[in-house]
């Protein structure tokens, strides 16, 4: 039975029909309206918060750099996905994925024109160079004729939609966490142990700083197209470095290093401000306590590097349920891969 | 038999400073060679110009006839060069077995979209490195921890992990910089008989640093003795003991008393 639950295509199937299963009783709860209008308009901000955060956590958590800018490659996402969308008249449902494939693009080329002269410096030194990056594009944003200057896009067709939203995130969890559990996601995390040893051990590591930083950067890109047709506006100032410092907030909340806690962390920071509005005047106050408390409490973030995987916990139950069962009771093993 | 490592006349300074100046060496095949000399006196430095960590400002490496001049690190780990270090550098928060697999990049050939697809040629190759990785644990009687954090090793088993990853790059030639430093006698002569079983069954040729004499004369076939960047002299283990310039250089403060491992 163990041996069921440890092999690939049991899990791959089990998570699919999880996957779908979530989905189906997300939209149940719309349709039967446990979910207000409100409620549900806020699945969409929780989505593609989960996708900056998790890009994110590839750069500041697996590779261990910390770059302040990634407000800036959603800038550019959102804007290269909204020009294609305006510019374009395709049925809906092939206009925004291609719209998103064009953000992901352009923000992943960003990324890595960004990233190859900026990785050449580490820690503090990079923190400022992405900082200056991130607002760089956000002042050439301001001041290009196209894309229509301090007023911004307007009219970009509404298309996000909590479907749309719900098959990017689980895209790019799918991706984000294939490549981190590949040999080229062992390279990623071996930079942030040891540069030096990993470049002793045969690691090409600019190389996989850069795609780390690509990848991450592209992923930004996406989040910053489902922004563009969810408000259906784009203005530059709402790409600032507080937008950038936000996502990082939530990274470092969630866990640097984990997946699993960044979308734990995406979806209960994009609440917590709403939940909160019940303290009025007090509401920014008791979020900023929060943070203080958990970074003093847990201060390697809610979930650490704990990675969450359906089929290993499942097998960890079975087991100790098999144990409860012949009466010795604990010990729920749940290794593998 | 042809030199697996042939380094000719190799020098660098740093600013005026004559870090290492002449300095050649032929390893052969599965040999054993003790890199000695007092402190600065440029051993590590001759290290790090082998794995092109510093570029020399003269003079040329070639390993197994290829020239590693100018290339990354990386490509020169690829060619057959792999080093463990002074003070270790192991990835401490992944596991054993991880750290091994790190090294094993270059083994695997699935591309980033086998790899981000899961396709199966990305199944095969894993499932064949996480074999070789315990395999290769194994025969340093590591199996059991191969799940455990590197960092939670005691220190000779972080030492030994270090040789494990290097040899998992399947060099020809193995960098050994201090292997037994901050190890006591009996751990010592442990990592002897270490590091002949791996010049025998690995096929490696040996380059060690060490300050611990009885470890550098009980094993080592060739000594080169280093002081102010020059070879001051090189030779069998007991022709070096011998050498009035090594003795005054080093040997001979050290002499009579319990060779000490720093």
């Amino acid at each position: 039975m163990s041996a069921l639950f440890k092999s690939n295509p049991f899990r791959y199937s089990l998570n699919a029909v999880s996957v779908a299963g979530l989905y189906a009783v997300i939209m149940f709860l719309i349709e039967t309206g446990v979910l207000n209008r409100y409620q549900a308009l806020m699945l969409i901000p929780i989505g593609f918060n989960i996708i900056l955060a998790v890009s994110l956590n590839l750069t500041a958590g697996f590779l261990g750099q910390l770059p302040l800018g990634h407000a800036g490659f959603m800038s550019v996402g959102g804007y290269a996905a909204a020009l294609f969308s305006m510019s374009a008249s395709l049925p809906t449902n092939v206009e925004l994925p291609l719209a998103l494939a064009v953000g992901w693009i352009v923000a992943a080329a960003f990324g890595l024109v960004i990233g190859l002269p900026a990785l050449r410096l580490k820690g503090d030194y990079l923190a400022i160079i992405t900082l200056g990056f991130g607002e760089i594009i956000r002042v050439i944003i301001l001041n290009l004729k196209f894309t229509g200057g301090a007023y911004g896009l307007k009219g970009i067709g509404r298309q996000t939609t909590v479907t749309w939203v719900y098959i990017c995130v689980v895209i790019t969890l799918f991706i984000i966490g294939a490549l981190i559990k590949s040999r080229h996601g062992r390279a990623i995390i071996s930079i942030r142990e040891d540069e030096i040893a990993a470049e002793a051990s045969g690691i090409p590591t600019t190389y996989y700083k850069a795609l780390a930083f690509t990848v991450s950067a592209g992923f930004a890109g996406v989040a910053g197209g489902l922004y563009a047709h969810y408000l259906s506006i784009m203005d530059p100032s709402s790409f600032g470095f507080m937008r950038s410092a936000e996502i990082l907030v939530i990274v470092v909340l969630g866990g640097l290093g984990s997946i699993f806690g960044s979308v734990v962390s995406a979806i209960a920071l994009t609440i917590l401000p709403e939940a909160l509005r019940g303290f009025s005047d007090y509401r920014m106050v008791i979020y900023s306590l929060l943070l203080v408390a958990v970074m003093i409490f847990k201060p390697s973030g809610l979930c650490g590097r704990y990675e969450f995987s359906l089929g290993d916990t499942i097998d960890g139950l079975c087991s100790r349920i098999r144990g409860a069962l012949s009466g010795k009771g604990g010990g729920g093993d749940g290794g593998g891969s | 038999m042809a030199a697996v490592l042939d380094v000719s006349n190799l020098g660098i300074n740093f600013g005026g400073l004559q870090a290492l100046d002449d300095f050649n060496i032929q390893v052969r095949s599965r040999e054993i060679v003790g890199l000695i000399g007092p402190n600065g006196a440029g051993k590590t430095t001759v290290f790090n110009l082998l794995t092109n960590v510093y570029h020399p400002s003269k003079g040329g490496i070639s390993l197994t006839g290829r020239n590693t001049l100018g290339k990354a690190t990386h490509e020169v780990t690829k060619y057959g060069i792999a080093r463990t270090f002074q003070n270790i550098r192991l990835f401490k928060s992944l596991s054993v077995i991880d750290n091994v697999r790190i090294a094993l990049h270059n083994s695997m050939t699935y591309s980033l979209l086998e790899a981000c697809l899961r396709l199966p040629k990305y199944w095969r190759q894993e499932a064949a490195a996480t074999k070789f990785s315990r395999e290769l644990l194994g025969v340093f009687g590591m199996e059991a921890v191969a799940d455990a954090p590197a960092g939670s090793l005691p220190y000779g088993a972080q030492r030994r992990l270090e040789i494990v990853r290097a040899l998992a790059t399947n060099p020809k030639v193995l960098l050994l910089d201090e292997p037994a430093a901050g190890m006591n006698p009996s751990e010592t002569s442990e990592l002897m008989g270490t590091i002949r079983g791996v010049r025998d069954k690995f096929e490696v040729a040996i380059i060690l640093i060490e300050h611990d004499m009885s470890l550098v004369m009980g094993i080592c076939e060739r000594i080169i003795v280093l002081n102010y960047g020059l070879i001051i002299a090189q030779g069998e283990p007991d022709e070096i003991r011998n050498n009035p310039l090594v003795v005054e250089a080093y040997l001979g403060q050290q002499r009579g008393s319990s060779p000490c491992s720093r």
